[in-house]
């Protein structure tokens, strides 16, 4: 290690903070698009999958089981598979994203649809409802609070591994951390890496309070 | 050390995969699938073994003593969320600065962070739903809460610790492969410079090792649970997983 170097290479410089502002920016619009892109595409294939499970009891398991086994595939792997069909595009980053989150949310919609008593959903049809304005305004908001809690969970794990897809140059935030690496130069890599902390906790307070907003009830239950 | 220490893998362009699999140089070399397998095993198994000993025994015992409910639920949300990529990435100044070298403290620390809520949550989870009536009857026979501990919540609990162990083993070696893009090799380095040099044989050799790897640890793992569970234990935990729903 050359001393000179050590010395101007603090953990963090902030000036370079400051002058690179724009691409920060840029890396943490991009890291929050493809968050939001593979959230929205794995709930719903989960919603889809969760819709067929519920409703064929029987197939369940091996739904749950399938997410399962998607969950273990390396990330690495998983990216490297897909390049020579898609290319470094998007889709390979989006696709594997949202496959990942299919264990959490499946089982979180899963549950909470379960979690709804019986005698409920039986006075909401002696009341007269439909089975679709029931599942709209009866089952759906009581299995609410544990949909919510699955996507926070599936939110903060893809904000995670969205920096990994800066191997196949698409990974927002983990664009810096890579670059930093290459150039031994610690400011992006530790402004990218505490960037995507910050931003995971973050959307996970949003949601928690857009979670309360949703589910007035919950909250009075819990106080 | 002004660059990352990474010598890339040499490989003839436009080789096909079936090639490249089947030439013996590509196991056997320095740099060759055997010895980037062997680095990547070394590392999970310590990342294991030290997450075991880490998170076995407090998990035991709060669950015999009823304790610490909350810091088992809120493990359950943590387990799915380690950024292991950032953390590896925040720990290469550290490690630099105290003098570890590049390599491989970082990543160790960040897969061991990823390791521990999966194995401490089902070795509580497991220890804490024992039937109190068979602790209590133990207790009763004159067992000490020593031989409590071990001879019966553990004993009936191991089952589902076997469960910890192989999700936690699964990850971790899952994970493993971004060492190869914080300046370390193991097993992700075919897929590192396959996308460095623009070989799909590589990137395509490389995941499927990688994916092979992560299927081979799970079946591992699941054999040594048959190896060490009795036979008795293990009728019984099916019994009480059907009767219960599995909380593994």
């Amino acid at each position: 290690m050359i001393p000179a170097l050590q010395a101007s290479n603090p953990i963090v410089r902030w000036s370079w903070f400051v002058d690179e502002w724009d691409q920060i920016q840029a890396a943490l619009v991009q890291h929050l698009e493809l968050t939001l892109l593979a959230l929205g595409l794995g709930l719903l294939l989960s919603a889809t999958l969760a819709a067929v499970a519920l409703r064929y009891e029987r197939g369940a398991p091996s739904i749950t089981a399938g997410a399962a086994a998607f969950y273990t595939i390396p990330s690495v792997a998983l990216f490297g598979l897909l390049v020579p069909y898609t290319g470094l595009s998007r889709a390979t980053a989006v696709l594997p994203l949202a496959g990942y989150t299919l264990l959490i949310l499946v089982t979180a919609i899963i549950d909470g649809f379960r979690s709804v008593p019986a005698e409920v959903r039986e006075a909401a049809s002696g009341m007269g409802m439909s089975s679709r304005r029931r599942l709209l305004t009866v089952e759906l908001p009581l299995a609410l609070p544990y949909v919510i809690t699955g996507i926070r969970i599936a939110t903060v794990s893809t904000v995670g591994l969205v920096t990994v897809a800066a191997i196949i140059g698409q990974g927002g935030l983990g664009r810096l951390i890579l670059d930093g690496l290459r150039r031994t130069f610690w400011t992006p890599m530790t402004i990218g890496a505490s960037l995507s902390i910050l931003l995971a906790l973050a959307l996970d307070l949003l949601i928690y309070h857009a979670g309360a907003a949703a589910t007035p009830w919950a909250r009075r239950r819990r106080a | 050390m002004i660059a990352l220490p990474i010598a890339q893998a040499a490989v003839p362009r436009g080789i096909g995969l079936l090639e490249w699999l089947g030439d013996l140089d590509t196991w056997l070399g320095p740099d060759g699938i055997l010895s980037s397998g062997l680095d990547t095993v070394t590392l999970c198994a310590a990342v294991m073994g030290t997450g075991i000993l880490l998170a076995l025994p407090p998990a035991a015992l709060l669950a015999h003593l009823r304790r610490g409910e909350l810091t088992a639920t809120a493990l359950v949300t943590l387990g799915r969320a380690v950024p292991t990529f950032a953390v590896a990435a925040l720990l290469v100044p550290v490690a630099l600065r105290r003098g570890w070298g590049f390599e491989p403290w970082p990543i160790f620390l960040a897969l061991l962070l990823l390791a521990l809520p999966p194995l401490y949550l089902n070795t509580y989870t497991a220890i804490r739903h024992v039937d109190q009536g068979t602790v209590d009857a133990a207790r009763a026979m004159g067992f000490g809460e020593r031989s409590i501990l071990f001879r019966v919540e553990f004993a009936l609990a191991i089952s589902v610790v076997f469960t910890g162990i192989r999700v936690a083993a699964v990850q971790v070696v899952a994970t493993e492969p971004i060492r190869a893009f914080l300046g370390g090799d193991g097993l992700g380095r075919y897929v590192r410079d396959g996308l460095g040099q623009n070989n799909e044989t590589l990137i395509i050799g490389g995941a499927l090792l990688i994916a092979a790897l992560a299927a081979t640890t799970s079946l591992v793992v699941t054999l040594l649970e048959r190896v060490t569970v009795p036979h008795g234990v293990r009728r019984l935990r099916l019994q009480t997983a059907s009767r219960r729903g599995s909380i593994g």
